[in-house]
């Protein structure tokens, strides 16, 4: 029987509107979880894929030995796409020039992620190659050693015993990478004509990579068979969010806000959940003491409303993950037509993931107002007032703080975030309600000044003190969580444009001679192209540390990091035996900050910055003595500063800065970056004619890709935020609401003694205006505090203060919550007073 | 005896010291009898029905409802002597304003497990002359009426006892006429024991017995009338 009760009240309810914020609010988390996890992973597996041309593939084992066939075969077995890579060094010969290349080998289905792309002539119309490589006795060769060794189209290149007819010129190559200290240009061959070319022996300097591609289950099942083989002195496995590169760092970043903002708005939904459950229960009071007076046992109450909850939460997930699929379709669809690229589906994850926020907050916010609700004395049909026992307070904050936590915990499923987050969380409320309580306070003496409805206004502020300081809890919370993702999408979006703008450079030049950097610069202003400084590079070994040589130890400490060729400077720290590009210089470069020691200005003394990483990585620190090799002179220097370099910077940067004094007497080439529209392509030729022995890498394929991937993330985020926007106004509402509620009665005496409608609606709008402009000034308050911590500590970016915030906060705050309550309000005044008498009755 | 009290009395502890709110009281009522309880405001008559009905418990004294003492029994007890023996009519209607007339009358009965509920609250309905108003809200319908719903819930358990709570003074004097025809009327058919809190002393003279309450103390009031 009591089933029926139960759901004959929800049928009720819901058709009379009574449980509309409840269901929202359930409806609202769901479908906010269900959106923006199935379109992070629909986007981030889409950007993945995008992003997984840069390293060719998905996946990359590389080696400083072959690795092994079996290896292969098993992944093969498992349905894994792979290709092999090897890369080497060598000498090449045209007539009678020769000249340093980068030799790269590969095997049919080479590159297993993106294309190749070739022209007829060096910086001619290049086209996209699709499943063909070099035949044999062919070799595509990239268009700056055409200039190098003045190559036509048809010639022949002598590497080792082979000899290869050059028969395109070699554009692009995904794998290419960021790393400007592949200096020399590359050759691309077969990997069958490899043996032939002699060039492979023991103890040759070359590296063996296999590439991998898949789905992300064949990719991980094989991983888990391998890693337990893999020696990490010799191999490295690599995917393409490891790495610093600019793309991997602006995945990491949007990324990490994706998560980040998806948390603030799976919170705020939970808050809404919570403002709403409160009331849920409270309007129950007067029907369980019914109940109970009309005889109803304590069971039949609990397993009445238990059901009516549980329905309603059902019945509210149902209609969440609904909702939230078509969003994300309609909004999966949109991104795609704008990218035109296709995302590929989801798994069931999001969906299991939505249904638990549902249910979790619905049930564990409802706990202890459920038990309030059941404990209801049937004497209240009596006496109005009584709402029974409240001493189990303790027990609703546990429950609330843990569901919160437990969201972020499902959510993100990282201990430290959902940690940092959830205490930083607690820290802000409790001094919210501090500071809440304090301007309700000291807003007394204002108002006893004030005109009538001020006065009205500022009193309801005062009696209800303790409620509004909870109200405005929420309030701020909501603004703040709001403003915070604004203020974030704002500061990320900037940072991409500062790193991306339209004049970035998007060429790189090496090998410039001493005496050509004059000439170089001057055609470079004559033609009105931007370029940055010309930096110095001298070839050089580090051999030891506080005079313990590098070789012993680095093996040990950096052996598991020997790093593919491309895509990264990993390169450069594989072990620091080998060959640096060392620089001086006078000033710290742009993009560079002194972490530790300062930057030597004029002082002459022979001396050495590094890189953050490096030093961290090599275990060095300030006063360490370095000693150095350079074409056969040793000498030793000091570190006098540690540098954080922006690595995502399209300029050059270096490991290991000297002054000028150290460096300057050694033989130097110059390299530097510059930006030449797309359109003025064809003065390449021209403008590099005179100095054949410059090598030019071209940029613009990478940071189209890098621009492509930010247009998909900043739609995401715009995304995230409608959503966290919609969460944050139903927050509002629902405390709106329930505020309302509570001023009912005081308004019904006021409007029966005659005051009119227009004095009542306005105090309770000045009580609003008032509590949402305290509430959005401390909202701005927190947020700035929130933003320095997270642009400081995860997003690694420089902090600034946002001053149009203060300006934003409290009237928005004031605009919002001040509609709300005059809309709320409006309704009641409306009502004739008999009627609102019975209501009340 | 129906309703039996020896020695019933409510104190509540205040910052000022104890405040006897009932002085002991003793007091039977046989079954069927109607009997009044009528005083000022705050001179105790509701807490002594909410003791009587066993929604409160006594601070000293037994209250015992056909022979047994309320004071023994626990809550869930006291919720079942209510179901099986009880019925309630209030000053403020308190019907359950998300349920229908219909439903609102069922819900006792439905409580208590009774199979054609549906059955007895349409006859119940009809013959407080709301039959054709089974589907209204309470919102939908008047004081009056909403008072007449109430009725028909308070005897479709064929409840023993009936404890009303001031239940016309919500009510218009025509209007509330109206009600207390219709509760008499329906009590004397159902042979129910009536008690009935009110400061309408034209409505208390309609009851067999009269009590009179004084900050906490009841003497009984002859009536002229019975």
């Amino acid at each position: 029987m009591w089933h029926k009760i139960s759901w004959r009240l929800l049928r009720h309810e819901l058709k009379r509107g009574e449980l509309t914020i409840m269901a929202a609010a359930i409806v609202l988390s769901v479908t906010a979880v269900l959106s923006l996890s199935l379109f992070t992973e629909r986007l981030q597996s889409g950007l993945l894929a995008r992003s997984a041309e840069f390293l060719a593939a998905d996946r990359v084992l590389s080696s400083r030995r072959p690795i092994s066939d079996e290896w292969l075969e098993q992944a093969q077995q498992r349905g894994l796409d792979t290709a092999n890579r090897v890369v080497f060094n060598s000498m090449a010969f045209a007539d009678d020039n020769l000249a340093l290349v980068d030799i790269k080998a590969v095997s049919d289905g080479y590159p297993l992620r993106g294309s190749l792309r070739t022209a007829s002539e060096p910086f001619g119309d290049e086209t996209t190659v699709i499943n063909q490589l070099p035949g044999e006795g062919e070799a595509w060769v990239a268009a700056a050693l055409f200039q190098e060794l003045d190559l036509e189209v048809g010639d022949t290149l002598e590497i080792g015993q082979s000899k290869f007819k050059v028969s395109r010129v070699l554009t692009y190559e995904p794998d290419v990478g960021f790393s400007v200290f592949t200096d020399s240009p590359n050759v691309l061959i077969h990997y069958d004509q490899l043996e032939q070319t002699g060039l492979i022996q023991p103890g040759s300097r070359v590296r063996y990579n296999v590439l991998f591609a898949g789905t992300a289950e064949q990719l991980d099942g094989y991983y888990e068979w391998l890693a337990p083989q893999l020696n990490d002195d010799t191999h490295n496995w690599r995917s393409i969010e490891d790495g610093d590169s600019p793309l991997a760092r602006s995945l990491q970043r949007a990324e990490r806000f994706m998560l980040l903002a998806s948390l603030l708005g799976v919170v705020l939904a939970a808050t809404a959940v919570a403002v709403a459950a409160q009331r849920y229960c409270q309007r129950n009071y007067d029907v369980v003491a019914i109940f109970k007076t009309l005889g109803a046992e304590r069971r039949q109450i609990q397993r009445i409303f238990i059901l009516h909850l549980l329905l309603l939460t059902f019945i509210s997930i149902g209609v969440g993950l609904l909702l939230g699929w078509v969003i994300q379709a309609q909004v999966i669809e949109f991104v795609a037509a704008q990218l035109g690229a296709e995302l590929p589906a989801a798994g069931l994850k999001p969906y299991v993931l939505a249904s638990a926020t549902g249910l979790v907050s619905a049930v564990m916010f409802t706990l202890y107002p459920l038990l309030r609700l059941i404990a209801i004395p049937p004497l209240r049909v009596l006496n109005r007032e009584l709402t029974g026992t409240d001493k189990l307070r303790w027990l609703h904050w546990i429950a609330s703080a843990g569901t919160i936590y437990a969201l972020l915990l499902i959510y993100s499923q990282q201990w430290l975030l959902s940690t940092a987050l959830f205490a930083g969380g607690a820290v802000a409320a409790v001094l919210l309600l501090a500071v809440g309580r304090l301007f309700i306070r000291a807003s007394r003496q204002a108002g006893m000044q004030a005109g009538s409805a001020w006065r009205l206004a500022m009193a309801g502020l005062q009696r209800r003190a303790q409620a509004n300081s909870v109200q405005m809890l929420s309030f701020s919370t909501a603004i703040m969580l709001l403003l915070l993702v604004l203020a974030l999408r704002n500061e990320l979006l900037a940072d991409w444009e500062r790193q991306l703008p339209d004049d970035a450079p998007n060429y790189f030049i090496v090998n410039v001679a001493p005496g050509d950097v004059a000439q170089l610069e001057q055609r470079f202003a004559a033609r009105d192209i931007e370029s940055n400084d010309m930096y110095p590079v001298v070839p050089g070994r580090m051999t030891a540390v506080n005079g313990v040589p590098v070789r012993d130890e680095v093996t040990k400490e950096a052996g598991g990091d020997e790093a593919d060729t491309q895509t990264n400077n990993a390169e450069q720290r594989e072990g620091f035996g080998r060959e640096l590009s060392l620089t001086w210089r006078d000033d710290l470069p742009p993009n560079n900050t002194i972490v530790a020691g300062e930057w030597w200005g004029d002082n002459p003394q022979p001396q050495v910055s590094i890189e953050e990483e490096v030093a961290e990585r090599m275990r060095l620190s300030i006063g360490d003595e370095l000693e150095f090799n350079i074409g056969g002179n040793t000498f030793t220097v000091p570190v006098t500063s540690i540098r954080k370099v922006n690595w995502g910077s399209l300029q050059p940067n270096f490991f290991m800065i000297f002054n000028t004094s150290t460096l300057e007497d050694f033989p130097a080439t110059f390299i530097s970056s510059f930006n030449l529209p797309k359109e003025r392509q064809s003065e390449l030729y021209e403008l590099f004619k005179p100095f054949p022995e410059v090598s030019l890498i071209d940029l613009d394929a990478i940071m189209e890709q890098l621009r492509e991937v930010i247009d998909q993330v900043s739609i995401a985020i715009a995304f995230v935020l409608v959503l966290v926007l919609i969460a944050g106004i139903l927050v509002l509402l629902a405390q709106v609401q329930a505020s309302m509620e509570e001023r009912q009665q005081e308004l019904v005496i006021l409007r029966t003694l005659g005051a009119p409608a227009k004095l009542l609606s306005r105090s309770v709008t000045y009580e609003f205006l008032i509590l949402g402009a305290i509430s959005g000034l401390i909202a701005t308050l927190a947020m700035e505090l929130s933003l320095w911590i997270l642009q400081t500590q995860v997003f690694e970016m420089a902090a600034t203060i946002h001053w149009r915030f203060w300006l934003v906060g409290p009237l928005a705050g004031a605009i919002v919550v001040g509609t709300l309550g005059r809309l709320a309000c409006a309704r009641l005044v409306r009502r004739n007073t008999a009627q609102l008498i019975r209501k009340l009755a | 005896m129906l309703i039996q009290t020896t020695q019933l009395e409510k104190k509540v502890t205040t910052q000022d010291g104890i405040l006897h709110i009932l002085q002991p009281i003793d007091l039977s009522i046989e079954a069927g009898q109607t009997v009044a309880i009528v005083g000022a405001s705050g001179s105790g008559k509701s807490t002594l029905l909410s003791l009587l009905a066993g929604l409160d418990l006594a601070s000293g004294g037994d209250v015992s409802i056909d022979n047994v003492n309320l004071g023994d029994l626990d809550e869930e007890q006291r919720a079942k002597v209510r179901a099986d023996k009880i019925g309630f009519i209030f000053q403020s209607f308190l019907l359950i304003p998300s349920l229908t007339a219909l439903e609102n009358v069922m819900l006792p009965a439905e409580l208590a497990g009774h199979k054609n509920a549906e059955q007895q609250a349409r006859e119940l309905l009809t013959k407080v002359g709301l039959g054709e108003r089974l589907k209204h809200y309470p919102n939908q319908l008047s004081g009056g009426e909403q008072q007449r719903v109430a009725i028909a819930r308070a005897f479709i358990g064929t409840p023993k006892i009936l404890f009303a709570d001031e239940p016309t003074g919500n009510l218009d004097a025509t209007t509330g006429h109206k009600v207390e025809d219709l509760l008499f009327e329906m009590n004397k058919e159902s042979g129910t024991t009536l008690v009935m809190v009110t400061h309408d002393p034209e409505l208390a003279k309609r009851c067999q017995r009269i009590l009179k309450m004084d900050a906490g103390r009841l003497t009984e009031v002859s009536n002229d009338v019975a």
